[in-house]
């Protein structure tokens, strides 16, 4: 029962990412089939309005079936976990509002899913019936989010989310159909992206609106921006807006612009790839955010700005490692007391989630330890940014070979990121494996060689194929799982400080990600900027690493 | 202790960025959290209160909630939680002649929202 509880917490971050995907992508997808495909369908050649009409339905059954199962799951999820740990029969938990509102849900996109079934394009009827139910999905989520749980301004709040949740498919969740229309024929193409700005320009109002509702009824402050985990979230989210927004833009021009010839549409394509990279990623923090407490819940024990430029001021990098029979180092050692000290004395009493676990103590040698090892990790994306760099040169021959210096990051990972175990502790491999952290570490080690081969290997052209979107994937994968991971559910200073780290390796990841991409897949004007923009992140990246600290 | 000790980590998150991650995110937290509490979590008490009330940020499920009571020797009582009254408030009768020593009141709540939180708030009763 406790590793399920222990899955609980990571499963549901994860769960409600892909649902929070898969539904802004059915709800955009029927809002595009309704708005645009139908009505411009008329004014197109019969191929190209077939094809349209075919490719909208499909979107929607594919999201609906993602949605589906997705919401199915967490719904499922959260009654495991009462029933783990309540004495009461099932009936009775199935009475839980959750479970209602999410009954509600899968049964409005049961309907939209028999909706989309007949093959012929919707009649009047049909389109109404399909915006009815798609309102019902909105409703269902609506009602089950966190705005029905607050007790002051509940309806402002349950406008916001509403506008939110029906801007974000607007704007984001018609981006697969239309991604897919651009293989129309051109003229086509263009006036599906022509008629799908103005639903991306409407979906962007509405989030804003919903924006300003978050504002005042979760945030409130300046200070909870930077103080607390929700607003600095919120922050990231934001900053991830204005880049799908200067996308946006640039679409806008070149749909506006663009020669009506196949040619024309690579580059408005590689840019709506990246919009959808920056909006899965916007939806995983979206996730993220609705499993924290809102920043105005948690006026005490904020991380004020003295203590975050404290933190972030840099300092010269820790390159000599502390003896691994050290003892503490005493000045930093009485800090870390006395902080632990004020802590214990601390009124608020504490909350969790189940299965949340407790940050370790640690002492002043663990800390140095660990700067030590981001340090030199820095120092080594460091290295491979540069080296990249002179790559993206083409003078330096010899720089193509930079995924090499990551089979020594994965060396330096594998023998010092678990000290008490082998080869450094005295714990042997096979013993050490029965701990899940040391197993993580490990594979990741391995993980990081199989990428170093697989990027050497298609640096020197051994390999083809797809193969070569292995970096940019994981940089993106890394990226979004990074914006979605733990967040500590009170203010504890010390996780917000890393969470305020994290962030911007975070962001780095997915623009290094989306470049790497367009770099990949052209078209040539695009790549050249692709080229030189990713090492550039991966600069960014090595250098957070190297003023890292933790105390 | 691990050095890499949460998934969170930097390092590992570095690693993630560079391979397929295979460690994923780390445990969710949730809403519901306290906001106020009679007893005060450290709280020392001369005499046992009639009644202990937890008052949270969150509308709450009270019949899909619970309170505990674990004394010194890890000995659990279920409370009965009172179904009506405030929505953000748990409260619960305490049982009559609690001994003195060291006590803690386990509380899981569910809120309205489908999330479920735990907590505890240790308390000390002193001795007449």
């Amino acid at each position: 029962m406790e590793q399920f509880l222990d899955l609980y917490g990571f499963a549901s971050v994860i769960l409600h990412a892909v649902e929070l995907v898969a539904r802004t992508v059915l709800l955009g997808s029927v809002l595009f089939w309704v708005l645009l495909a139908v009505p411009l369908g008329r004014l197109l050649p019969p191929g190209d309005a077939g094809r349209l009409h075919a490719i909208a339905r499909r979107t929607v059954i594919l999201g609906g079936i993602a949605s589906l199962a997705a919401t199915f799951l967490l719904g499922l999820l959260g009654f495991g976990a009462l029933q783990a740990t309540l004495d009461l029969p099932s009936g009775a938990l199935l009475g839980a509002d959750f479970i209602l509102f999410t009954g509600l849900d899968l049964l409005a996109m049961l309907v939209l899913l028999a909706l989309a079934l007949p093959r012929e394009a919707p009649g009047r009827d049909r389109r109404l019936a399909l915006g009815g139910a798609a309102l019902l999905v909105l409703l269902a989520v609506t009602f089950g989010s966190h705005a029905i749980a607050r007790t002051e301004g509940r309806a402002m709040l349950l406008a916001s989310t509403a506008l939110h949740q029906a801007g974000a498919a607007f704007w984001l969740g018609g981006l697969p159909c239309l991604i897919a229309a651009l293989r129309l024929t051109p003229p086509s193409a263009r006036r599906v992206g022509q008629r799908y700005s103005l639903l991306a320009a409407g979906g962007v109002g509405l989030i804003l609106l919903g924006s300003a509702g978050f504002w005042f009824g979760f945030i409130g402050s300046v200070e909870a921006v930077y103080g607390t985990a929700y607003g600095s979230m919120a922050a990231t989210k934001t900053i991830m807006l204005v880049l799908l927004l200067a996308l946006g833009a640039m679409n806008y021009r070149l749909l506006h612009r663009m020669a009506p010839t196949p040619g024309g549409t690579l580059r408005l394509r590689r840019f709506i790839e990246a919009e959808m990279a920056i909006g899965i990623a916007v939806l995983a923090v979206a996730a993220s955010l609705t499993s924290v407490p809102p920043a105005a819940d948690l006026p005490d024990d904020r991380v004020t700005w003295a203590e975050i430029t404290e933190r972030f001021t840099p300092a010269w990098p820790r390159l000599t490692s502390p003896d691994h029979a050290d003892l503490a180092i005493p000045a930093l050692q009485a800090q870390l007391d006395a902080e632990w000290q004020q802590r214990q004395a601390a009124q608020r009493p504490q909350a969790f989630t189940p299965g949340e676990g407790l940050l370790p103590p640690r002492n002043a040698t663990d800390i140095a330890w660990s700067e030590y090892n981001h340090h030199w990790a820095g120092i080594m994306v460091l290295l491979v940014g540069f080296a990249a760099l002179l790559d993206a040169t083409g003078r330096v021959k010899l720089a193509r070979h930079w995924p090499l210096v990551f089979l020594g990051l994965a060396a330096f990972l594998l023998i010092r990121s678990d000290p008490e175990a082998w080869p450094l502790g005295d714990i042997g491999l096979l013993e050490s494996l029965r701990d899940p952290e040391v197993v993580q570490h490990k594979l990741a080690s391995l993980l990081v060689v199989a990428f170093a081969v697989s990027e050497w290997s298609v640096r020197l052209d051994l390999l083809r194929g797809r193969v070569r979107f292995v970096f940019p994937l994981a940089m993106l994968a890394g990226g979004v799982l990074l914006l979605a991971h733990t967040h500590a559910i009170s203010n504890i200073k010390e996780a917000q400080l890393i969470e305020l780290s994290h962030l911007p390796l975070a962001l780095l990841a997915v623009v290094a990600g989306c470049a790497r991409w367009t770099e990949l897949r052209g078209p040539p004007e695009l790549a050249r900027v692709g080229r030189w923009l990713w090492p550039a992140c991966l600069i960014g990246i090595g250098l957070l690493l190297l003023i890292y600290r933790e105390a | 202790m691990s050095q890499l000790a949460s998934p969170a980590h930097p390092i590992l998150l570095l690693a993630l960025l560079l391979a397929l991650p295979v460690c994923g995110a780390g445990p969710a937290a949730a809403h519901a959290i306290v906001v106020t509490s009679e007893p005060t979590a450290g709280a020392t008490l001369a005499a046992a209160p009639a009644q202990v009330s937890i008052r949270f940020n969150s509308r709450l499920d009270h019949e899909r909630s619970r309170l505990l009571l674990i004394g010194a020797d890890n000995a659990q009582t279920a409370l009965a939680i009172a179904a009506e009254g405030d929505p953000v408030v748990l409260a619960a009768p305490l049982p009559p002649g609690l001994a003195p020593g060291a006590w803690r009141l386990r509380w899981q709540v569910l809120a309205i929202d489908g999330h479920i939180t735990r907590g505890d708030i240790p308390f000390t009763l002193k001795a007449p």
